[in-house]
């Protein structure tokens, strides 16, 4: 019997054909010490959704560097916040950017919202084996563009490491400093003026900013913000129109203001 | 029996007929390197001549769209894979065409016994400074050539495509604006459908102009676009006659 040909449009099948295997690693009785990456927020505001992260990576109690970009454009639709093992969180994005884009290349359509939001879940899925073992486990937020709706709006998603998806309605967090930062977003957008739904731009940038320099006095494994260091954040918003980064010179006007 | 030599022969030539035959009134395609980036023009039905393949590469064509079809999900694959198992940045056009597809149409061409593809194929891709672009004419024996500037198009019979090709590069000289290398483009293509002359009495620039106004209605121009400079990986995009002012 020869094997099945590729689901049309399918790059995991693609690959399968090829022995080609995405993210996989192999059962391992003693886990090494491993590299995380913490707190990875989204939330709605005025324009659209707003996706944040600090930029620390840590392994044990030692800093393994302050350079991170935890949130990744996943196409020009889509963006991705990771929490948890980069190694393996890194390579779930790059099989999603690959593809989310061969989707589109191969079948002349863009993938909808819900397949997108499935992908990852699939990901997910598949990393269960190392998930259990401690070793690996990615718990990421996922923010897309519903085509459905004209004009298209932004949803956010987030994952729980065995793959089950949620819709957030207002806001989503995830990693080490979460905590603090859903709460803070609870309040703000329960008793706070402006709710961060209401924000434009340079108010919700200030504000995750700020989110983020509280989150990192608690949390030493969130690197925080620091302007006087030139130390930012990763953040992305996602509009209709597209994705779009505000660098860490936007970022420090916004913060001054 | 074709294990004699001169009927193995024949039956290429035979072959190499019937696939002009079935292609020659095919609709022209064009791909031109500008400063700013590369540009593709087709005349179809929309999604049927020019084509994204990755990130900087771009596909135009005309022939069989069943054969069209096979041929841009194989470029796709091979680019995605190559992408994925090694980087972005090592998808090269050179090497799809070269260990890829034209391997591929050479052996279908030559072995009788199987249908040939019915395809004359254009491939981009944009490079960081122009004059180091390339673009492929890739044909449907496998055989190809490839500039790394200028103009390059595909038509169904090679010596309307070699006049063609010769009286752009006479009147594409100096123009560097869509507009008017879309309006070019359009006025060849016109007198390539209408197999007029590009020599002996040409039709006037008035004439072209109005030709191929009129032969567009109905139809989709196709007009891709892969941008030399870009903050995202995708360069390419697609146009409209109306988005280029014309």
């Amino acid at each position: 019997m020869s094997d099945p040909a590729p689901i049309a449009g399918d790059f995991l099948s693609l690959l399968a054909a090829h022995q080609v295997p995405p993210v996989r690693g192999d059962v391992s009785l003693s886990a090494p010490i491993q590299t995380q990456a913490t707190t990875v927020f989204a939330f709605h505001f005025a324009d659209g959704i707003l996706m944040a992260g600090d930029r620390r990576a840590t392994a044990g109690n030692v800093i393994v560097t302050d350079r991170v970009d935890k949130v990744i454009e996943i196409d020009a639709a889509s963006l991705l916040a990771i929490a948890g093992v980069p190694a393996t969180a890194f390579e779930m994005a790059r099989v999603l950017q690959t593809s989310f884009e061969y989707y589109r290349r191969s079948q002349l359509q863009p993938l909808s919202l819900p397949a997108k939001v499935r992908a990852l879940a699939r990901l997910l899925r598949e990393n269960l084996p190392m998930t259990m073992q401690g070793v690996g486990v990615v718990m990421p937020l996922f923010a897309g563009l519903d085509h459905a709706t004209t004009p298209a709006r932004a949803k956010i998603y987030f994952y729980d490491p065995l793959g089950a998806q949620f819709h957030a309605v207002g806001y989503a967090a995830s990693g080490s400093g979460s905590g603090t930062i859903r709460s803070i977003l609870s309040f703000q957008e329960r008793h706070g003026e402006p709710k961060p739904s209401e924000m434009k731009l340079p108010h919700a940038v200030q504000f995750a900013l700020r989110l983020l320099m509280v989150a990192s006095e608690f949390d030493s494994a969130t690197g925080g913000v620091n302007p006087e260091t030139r130390t930012f954040a990763t953040i992305k918003v996602l509009r209709a129109g597209g994705v779009e980064a505000i660098e860490a010179e936007q970022q420090a006007e916004f913060l001054r203001a | 029996m074709t294990e004699e030599p001169y009927r193995w022969l024949e039956a290429i030539e035979n072959r190499r007929e019937y696939v002009r035959e079935q292609i020659k009134s095919g609709s022209p395609v064009f791909a031109a390197s500008l400063p700013d980036g590369i540009l593709l023009l087709g005349v179809g039905t929309g999604n049927s001549k020019v084509f994204e393949l990755f990130d900087r590469h771009a596909l135009a064509g005309l022939g069989h769209p069943a054969d069209m079809e096979k041929i841009r999900q194989a470029a796709i694959d091979a680019a995605h894979l190559e992408a994925f198992t090694r980087a972005p940045e090592d998808v090269s056009l050179r090497r799809l065409v070269s260990f890829g597809l034209s391997p591929q149409l050479k052996t279908h061409f030559e072995q009788i016994f199987s249908a040939p593809f019915l395809v004359e194929l254009l491939l981009a891709e944009v490079a960081a400074e122009p004059g180091h672009d390339l673009l492929f004419r890739l044909h449907f024996d496998g055989a190809f050539q490839y500039e790394t500037q200028g103009i390059v198009l595909a038509a169904g019979l090679p010596d309307p495509e070699k006049a063609a090709h010769e009286w752009l590069r006479r009147n594409a000289a100096g123009k560097t604006e869509k507009r008017d290398l879309v309006d070019l483009l359009l006025q060849a293509w016109w007198c390539l459908i209408e197999s007029k002359s590009f020599s002996e009495n040409p039709p006037t620039e008035d004439e072209r102009r109005a030709g191929w106004r009129a032969a567009v209605n109905g139809k989709v121009v196709e007009i891709g676009w892969l941008a030399r400079k870009s903050p995202r990986l995708a360069r390419f995009e697609m146009l409209t006659l109306a988005q280029i002012g014309l």
